[in-house]
C-alpha cells in the first residue's frame, strides 16, 4: 500500500492542539542543545567521518582546512627538475593554447657555443614566466598543452589573497616550487651511451613523479590524496644560466 | 573534558548569583527603610541588565549549539594567557557594544527629530520597569527588621505589570512613525496592532491564576504557591522529611500558562512573532535606527525576555522556592538561624529558574518557524482569547466548588498528563509512514 499524503494536515489530534507537536520540535532541538553543549566537537575535517556525540558540522577554517579532492586544479606551479632549474623549454605552447591569455614567456637560448648539459639537448628556457593569476580561469588547458609536464596544477592550494593586483602576477620565483619530476625520457636524462634507447616514452599516463609526492592516507571512503607543500618552494638554484 | 569545563562554567554562575543575593540581601538589611534602594540597584541594573546583556551572546552561541554551529568565538582578549581562547564567546558582548557605541547616529533628515529620539527610549524605559514588582526572593528577618526582595510592592501588581507593557508599544510604534519611512511606518504598524491584539488574551489568562491565589500582588502569588496540595512525610535517615506537591500555577492553570507564555511571547516581538520586524520583507520598524539607539531597541527585547522569565516564574513556577521540598526547607532551622544565606539560597533559586526560561524562550525562537500576519491575528483572537475565557469560568467554578484548590491541581495533572501522553505517543499511520519513506508512484 502506497503512502497517501494528506491534503489536510490537520487532522490528527495532536496537530489540532499545536502543543504535542511543538514539543516534540523542541525536544529536538534540545537534544541538539545538549549534545553539542557538553560533548567536544570532533575537529576532525572530514565531516562526514565524524563520529560521537557532538553534531557541530563547522569547520574553523583558517586554522582547520578541507583537503582537496583529488585531481583538484589548483594554483599553478612550473614543474622543478632535479637539479631544480624548471622543466619548461619555453614552447609558447601553453601561452598559445590559454584562453585568457594569462601567460606570458620571454625565451632565452643556451649558448650553443657552450659544452654545459643543457645545450646538449635542449635551446630554450624562459627567462621571464608570469603567470596573471586574477586572469586565469583555472581551465587547465596549459596543463594539457604542455609537452614537458613543465606546468602542473597539482598544488591543491587556490590562489592566496593579496593586497594588491600586482600580487597576483606570479613569476617564476613563485610559480617553481613543488617536488622535482624527472622522466627517463627527458633529454637531459639520457646520455651519449646510455642503456635508455631513444624516443621512447612511458605510456603517457603512468604517475610521474612518484616518490617525490606525498601520499596522505585518507580517511576511507576517499582515495590515497595527493598533497603538495605549498609551504616554501624547493630550493631553486638559480635559474638563469 | 568539555563537560567539565561546561560544568565548572554553571557552578561558577551560580556562585556568582548566590554571592550577589548574598550580597543584595545584606545591603537591604543594612539600609533598613531604604532597602528599596538597594533591591533597586542591584536586582534591576545588576541582575536585569547583565543577563539581558549576556543574553545578547548566548541567543547567538545558544543558537549555533541548536543548529549544529559553533558560534561566536573570533572576538578575543589580547592578553597572554587568553590570547587563544574564545572564552565561549564572551568578548563578543564587549565588542558589540564598542560597536554600537561607537556607530554614527544617524537621524533621517525627514525625520520628526524629537519623536525619532523618544523612540528608543519609550521602547525601552517601560520594559525596564516592569521589573520593580517582581520578588526575587523571600522576605526575611534581619536583626527584626523584614527584609524584602522586591523594588516595590503596590496593591495593584500585576495590573501594573499590564498597565507598564502596554506603554512599550508607544516606543514601537513612535520609532515605525516618526523615521518618515514607509517601511518603518509598516513596521510599527504591524507591532502595534500585534501588540494590542495579544494585551487581551494576556490580560485573560492570568485572571484564572488571580482567582486560585485570591491576589493581584506578585509576592502574595509567590507565597501562595508555597501551599502543599497534597502532603507526606519522608522517613530519610531516622529523620522526617515533609514533602508535598506544591501549588505552584503550572499544575494550577497549565492551560493558563501555555496562554500567557503564547500571549506574552508575542508581546515581546520576537520569532515566531517577528512579524514587525521582518528582514527580508520590511526590515522593521528600527530601520532608520543606528547605532546605540537600535542596541535601546535590541537590548529592550532581551531585557523584556528576562522580564517575561521572571514574572512566569513567580505566578507559574513558584518564584523562589524549591519545589516539593519548599516547606521543609522555609521551616527548617538552617532558615531562622541564617536569614542572609537562606534569601540568598532562595534568590539563587529563583534566578536558576528564571535562567532556564530565558532558554526555553530562545529554544523557542529558534525551533519554531514565523507566523504569517494573518495567523498571528487568528490565533490571537480565535485561539487564545476563547481558550482564556473557557479557562477563566472553569477555573472560578472548580476554586468556587474546592476552594482547597485540590480539584483545581485534579484538572490542571489532567491537562498535563493528556498533553504529555498525545506527544509521547505516535500519530496513526506515523510508523508506517517512515517505514514507507520512498516515495512511491500514484496508483491512479
Amino acid at each position: 500500500m502506497s503512502y497517501q499524503a494528506s491534503q489536510n494536515p490537520r487532522e490528527d489530534l495532536r496537530e489540532r492542539l499545536y502543543i504535542p507537536e511543538l514539543l516534540k520540535g523542541l525536544a529536538i532541538t534540545t537534544r541538539h542543545f545538549l549534545r553539542n553543549l557538553f560533548r567536544q566537537r570532533d575537529p576532525n575535517t572530514s565531516v562526514m567521518d565524524r563520529t560521537g556525540p557532538n553534531l557541530v558540522t563547522t569547520i574553523q577554517y583558517p586554522e582547520e582546512r578541507v583537503a582537496y579532492p583529488e585531481g583538484y586544479r589548483g594554483l599553478h606551479r612550473l614543474v622543478p627538475r632535479e637539479d631544480g632549474k624548471a622543466r619548461c623549454v619555453a614552447c609558447y605552447m601553453c601561452a598559445t593554447i590559454c584562453p585568457a591569455q594569462c601567460i606570458y614567456i620571454e625565451a632565452g637560448e643556451y649558448d650553443p657555443a657552450d659544452g654545459a648539459a643543457e645545450s646538449r639537448v635542449i635551446e630554450k628556457y624562459p627567462t621571464a614566466f608570469v603567470i596573471d593569476e586574477l586572469r586565469c580561469i583555472v581551465c587547465g588547458l596549459c596543463v594539457d598543452a604542455c609537452p614537458k609536464d613543465a606546468i602542473r596544477m597539482d598544488t591543491y592550494a587556490h590562489t592566496p589573497s593579496e593586497y594588491t593586483r600586482q600580487g597576483f602576477v606570479y613569476d617564476i620565483p613563485k610559480l617553481l616550487k613543488g617536488p622535482a619530476v624527472s622522466h627517463r625520457s627527458d633529454p637531459w636524462n639520457k646520455r651519449p651511451g646510455s642503456d635508455e634507447p631513444e624516443h621512447q616514452h612511458l605510456e603517457p599516463h603512468v604517475r610521474i613523479g612518484d616518490g617525490a609526492v606525498q601520499q596522505v592516507k585518507a580517511p576511507e571512503h576517499h582515495a590515497p590524496r595527493t598533497i603538495v607543500s605549498t609551504d616554501q618552494p624547493v630550493p631553486v638554484v638559480k635559474f638563469l644560466k | 573534558m568539555r563537560w567539565l569545563t561546561v560544568t565548572t562554567a554553571i557552578g561558577f554562575i551560580l556562585a556568582s548569583l548566590f554571592g550577589l543575593m548574598a550580597a543584595a540581601y545584606a545591603l537591604a538589611a543594612a539600609l533598613e527603610e531604604w532597602g528599596w534602594l538597594s533591591n533597586l540597584v542591584i536586582l534591576m541594573i545588576v541582575f536585569v541588565m547583565v543577563i539581558a546583556t549576556l543574553l545578547t551572546v548566548a541567543e547567538r552561541k545558544w543558537s549555533a549549539m541548536m543548529q549544529d554551529r559553533i558560534g561566536p568565538n573570533r572576538a578575543r582578549i589580547d592578553l597572554p594567557g587568553l590570547r587563544d581562547r574564545s572564552l565561549g564567546g564572551l568578548p563578543h558582548v564587549a565588542s558589540d557594544a564598542l560597536k554600537m557605541l561607537f556607530k554614527e547616529s544617524f537621524v533621517p533628515k525627514s525625520a520628526n527629530r524629537v519623536l525619532f529620539n523618544l523612540g528608543p527610549v519609550l521602547a525601552f524605559a517601560p520594559v525596564f520597569a516592569l521589573f520593580a514588582v517582581v520578588p526575587a526572593g523571600p522576605t526575611v528577618r534581619v536583626g527584626g527588621w523584614a527584609v524584602d526582595m522586591v523594588v516595590a510592592q503596590p496593591d495593584f501588581g500585576l495590573l501594573y505589570i499590564f498597565a507598564i507593557a502596554s506603554l512599550a508599544v508607544y516606543g514601537t510604534s513612535l520609532a515605525g512613525w516618526s523615521s518618515n519611512n514607509k517601511l518603518a511606518l509598516l513596521g510599527g504598524v504591524r507591532a502595534s496592532s500585534q501588540m494590542i491584539s495579544y494585551e487581551v488574551a494576556l490580560g485573560l489568562s492570568l485572571v484564572g491564576m488571580m482567582i486560585a491565589m485570591s491576589t493581584v500582588q506578585l509576592p502574595a502569588m509567590v507565597a501562595g504557591q508555597e501551599k502543599h496540595l497534597w502532603e507526606g512525610t519522608l522517613t530519610l535517615f531516622g529523620g522526617q522529611l515533609r514533602l508535598g506537591v506544591p501549588a505552584w500555577g503550572f499544575i494550577l492553570q497549565p492551560l493558563g500558562f501555555v496562554l500567557f507564555f503564547a500571549a506574552a511571547f508575542a508581546e515581546t516581538k520576537r520569532a515566531p512573532f517577528d512579524v514587525p520586524e521582518g528582514e527580508s520583507e520590511i526590515i522593521g520598524y528600527f530601520v532608520e535606527y543606528s547605532g546605540m539607539k537600535f542596541g535601546m531597541f535590541m537590548i529592550s527585547e532581551f531585557v523584556e525576555i528576562v522580564i517575561l522569565s521572571g514574572v512566569t516564574t513567580s505566578i507559574f513556577f513558584g518564584g523562589h522556592q524549591v519545589p516539593f521540598f519548599g516547606q521543609a526547607l522555609a521551616g527548617s532551622a538552617f532558615a531562622t538561624e541564617y536569614p542572609i544565606l537562606w534569601g540568598a539560597f532562595s534568590g539563587t533559586v529563583f534566578w536558576v529558574k528564571v535562567l532556564l526560561l530565558c532558554w526555553l524562550q530562545l529554544l523557542i525562537r529558534w525551533t519554531f518557524p514565523r507566523f504569517r500576519y494573518d495567523q498571528i491575528q487568528a490565533l490571537g483572537w480565535k485561539m487564545l482569547l476563547p481558550a482564556g475565557l473557557l479557562n477563566v469560568f472553569v477555573s472560578a467554578a472548580l476554586v468556587l466548588w474546592d476552594p482547597s484548590l485540590q480539584l483545581l491541581a485534579v484538572l490542571g495533572l489532567l491537562e498535563i498528563g493528556a498533553v504529555v501522553a498525545l506527544t509521547a505517543t505516535r500519530r496513526h499511520g506515523e510508523a508506517e509512514a517512515h517505514a514507507e519513506a520512498a516515495p512511491a508512484a500514484p496508483s491512479h
